[in-house]
C-alpha cells in the first residue's frame, strides 16, 4: 500500500458542501424508493424514487444533480439497498427495468440545466414556474425514453427485428401505467420548490 | 434484507475488483449469448459462486421475490401482437430467457453484497475510476451507506407524525408534498452539519486508501472470467 505524504489536496469549502448534498440526495432517493403509494386510477403501486430525481435536479442544479444520481446508481450497484423496493447489485442495471436506473443522472442533469440554466445556480425559490414545468417534462421524457428502450433491449422484445412493436409493447408495460404517478410527483416537486420552509436551500 | 455479513468464505477473500469483473463478464456473456445452452453454463457458474459465498438459492429467492412480478410482465409484452392473432406465444421465448438471465445476474449481485463490505467497495471504486471522479464516488458511496438508515428513520418519523394527526385523510398531493418538504428540511440540516464537520477535519482529495491487493485466487478468478468471455466470442 502506498501512502501519499507529498502534499494534501484539500477539498474546497463550497465543494465539500456540494459533495455532501449530492450524497445525501442520493440517499434520500434511496429512501424514497421504499415509499409507495396508490392512486385510484391505476392498479400499479408507485414508488417515490423519481421524486428524488426531480428534487435533485431542482435543488442541486445540473452538475451536482447529475453527480448525485450517478452516485445513487453506483451505490446501488455496489450493494447499498437503494433501488426500488430496497434492491441492489450490478445485475439490476442489466435487468429489463435497468433502463430507468441509467436514465436518472441524465434526467436530473437535464432538469437542472433547464431550471437553472448553465451558469450559476438560481436560488430554488426564484426559478420561474415555466422553467420548472419545462424541466420536469423533459426529465420525464428522458426517463421514459431510457426506460422503454431499456425494457425492449434488456427484456429481449426483438428490438432490432421489429422496433415499432417492441417499443410500443414496452411502453404499454413500463411507461403508460406510470404517467398519473409521474404527474403527481412533478406537482409535488413544484410545491417543494415553492415551499417557504425551504427558502434558504 | 440482504446485507454484508463478515465471513471467511472464498467469496469474502476475493478482491472486490475481481468480484465486479466476474459479474461484468457474466453480464456481458448473458447479454451477448442469451441461448439456453449458454444460460445452463452460466447457471452452473452462478450456483458455484453462491456456494463459494455461503449463500443458498432460497435466501436469494427470498431477497428478490418482490421483483418477480415486475420481471414476469416481460414475456407477456413479448407475446403481445397488434393485430390478429393478438397473442403469439413464440414471441414470449426471448423475453423469458431475458428474465432468466436477469435472475442469474441478481443472484451474483446478492453474492457480492453478502461478501463485500462498503469499505471494500469504496476502495474498489476509488481504484477503478481514475482521478477525482473516483474519489468523489468512493466518498459519496460511503456517505450513502452511512446516511441511508438515518434518513429512513427521519422519513418514518415524519410519516408516523402525519398518521397520528390523521394526515392520511388529506389529499394525496398535499400528503406527499408535506412528506417531501419535511424530508428535504431534514436532509439539508444533516448535510449542513456534516459539511461543517468534514471541513473542520480538513477533507482531502487524497486520503490514504484502504489496502487492496490481488492474490493468486484473484488471478485464477480473473482468468476464468476472461476465458468465459473469450469462449462466448469464439463459439
Amino acid at each position: 500500500m502506498s501512502t501519499d505524504t507529498e502534499s494534501v489536496a484539500l477539498v474546497g469549502d463550497e465543494t465539500v458542501e456540494n459533495v455532501v448534498r449530492a450524497a445525501l440526495f442520493a440517499a434520500l432517493t434511496g429512501v424514497f424508493s421504499y415509499v409507495s403509494f396508490q392512486l385510484p386510477v391505476s392498479p400499479v403501486p408507485y414508488t417515490l424514487q423519481v421524486l428524488g430525481v426531480f428534487l435533485a435536479g431542482v435543488f442541486l442544479g445540473p452538475r451536482w444533480g447529475f453527480a448525485s444520481l450517478a452516485l445513487y446508481v453506483v451505490a446501488g450497484a455496489v450493494g447499498a439497498p437503494v433501488y426500488a423496493y430496497g434492491a441492489s447489485g450490478v445485475g439490476q442495471l442489466f435487468s429489463p427495468w435497468g433502463g430507468y436506473l441509467w436514465s436518472y443522472p441524465f434526467a436530473a442533469g437535464l432538469l437542472g440545466s433547464v431550471a437553472h440554466g448553465t451558469g450559476a445556480r438560481t436560488p430554488t425559490g426564484e426559478v420561474p414556474l415555466w422553467r420548472l414545468a419545462a424541466g420536469l417534462t423533459a426529465a420525464t421524457a428522458v426517463i421514459y425514453a431510457f426506460g422503454t428502450v431499456g425494457y425492449a433491449y434488456f427484456g429481449d422484445l426483438a428490438l432490432f427485428a421489429d422496433p415499432v412493436r417492441a417499443l410500443v409493447s414496452a411502453a404499454l408495460v413500463t411507461a403508460v401505467p406510470f404517467v398519473p404517478g409521474e404527474l403527481l410527483k412533478a406537482v409535488v416537486a413544484v410545491l417543494a420548490a415553492r415551499s417557504e420552509r425551504l427558502r434558504d436551500a | 434484507m440482504l446485507s454484508h455479513a463478515p465471513g471467511d468464505t472464498l467469496g469474502h477473500r476475493l478482491d472486490p475488483r475481481t468480484k465486479l469483473a466476474l459479474q461484468s463478464a457474466v453480464a456481458a456473456v448473458a447479454l451477448a449469448r442469451p441461448t439456453p445452452a449458454w444460460l445452463v453454463v452460466l447457471t452452473v457458474g452462478c450456483l458455484l459462486a453462491l456456494r463459494g459465498c455461503g449463500l443458498s438459492v432460497r435466501a436469494v429467492y427470498a431477497e428478490y421475490r418482490g421483483a418477480l412480478p415486475f420481471l414476469l410482465v416481460a414475456p407477456l409484452a413479448g407475446a403481445l401482437r397488434f393485430g390478429p392473432p393478438w397473442v403469439d406465444p413464440a414471441g414470449a421465448r426471448g423475453p423469458l430467457l431475458a428474465v432468466y438471465r436477469t435472475l442469474l445476474l441478481l443472484a451474483l449481485a446478492a453474492a457480492y453484497v453478502r461478501t463485500t463490505s462498503p469499505r471494500e467497495s469504496r476502495a474498489a471504486i476509488t481504484r477503478l475510476v481514475p482521478g477525482r471522479a473516483g474519489r468523489f464516488l468512493g466518498l459519496g458511496v460511503m456517505l450513502v451507506f452511512r446516511f441511508l438508515p438515518l434518513l429512513q428513520s427521519d422519513l418514518r418519523r415524519l410519516r408516523e407524525g402525519s398518521w397520528v394527526r390523521l394526515g392520511d385523510e388529506r389529499r394525496v398531493d398535499r400528503r406527499l408534498a408535506h412528506l417531501a418538504v419535511g424530508a428535504l428540511e431534514r436532509t439539508f440540516r444533516r448535510a449542513d452539519a456534516l459539511a461543517l464537520a468534514l471541513r473542520a477535519r480538513c477533507l482531502s482529495w487524497n486520503p490514504t486508501p484502504p489496502a487492496l491487493a490481488f492474490a493468486r485466487r484473484d488471478y485464477a478468478a480473473l482468468g476464468a472470467a476472461g476465458a468465459l468471455v473469450a469462449a462466448a466470442i469464439a463459439l
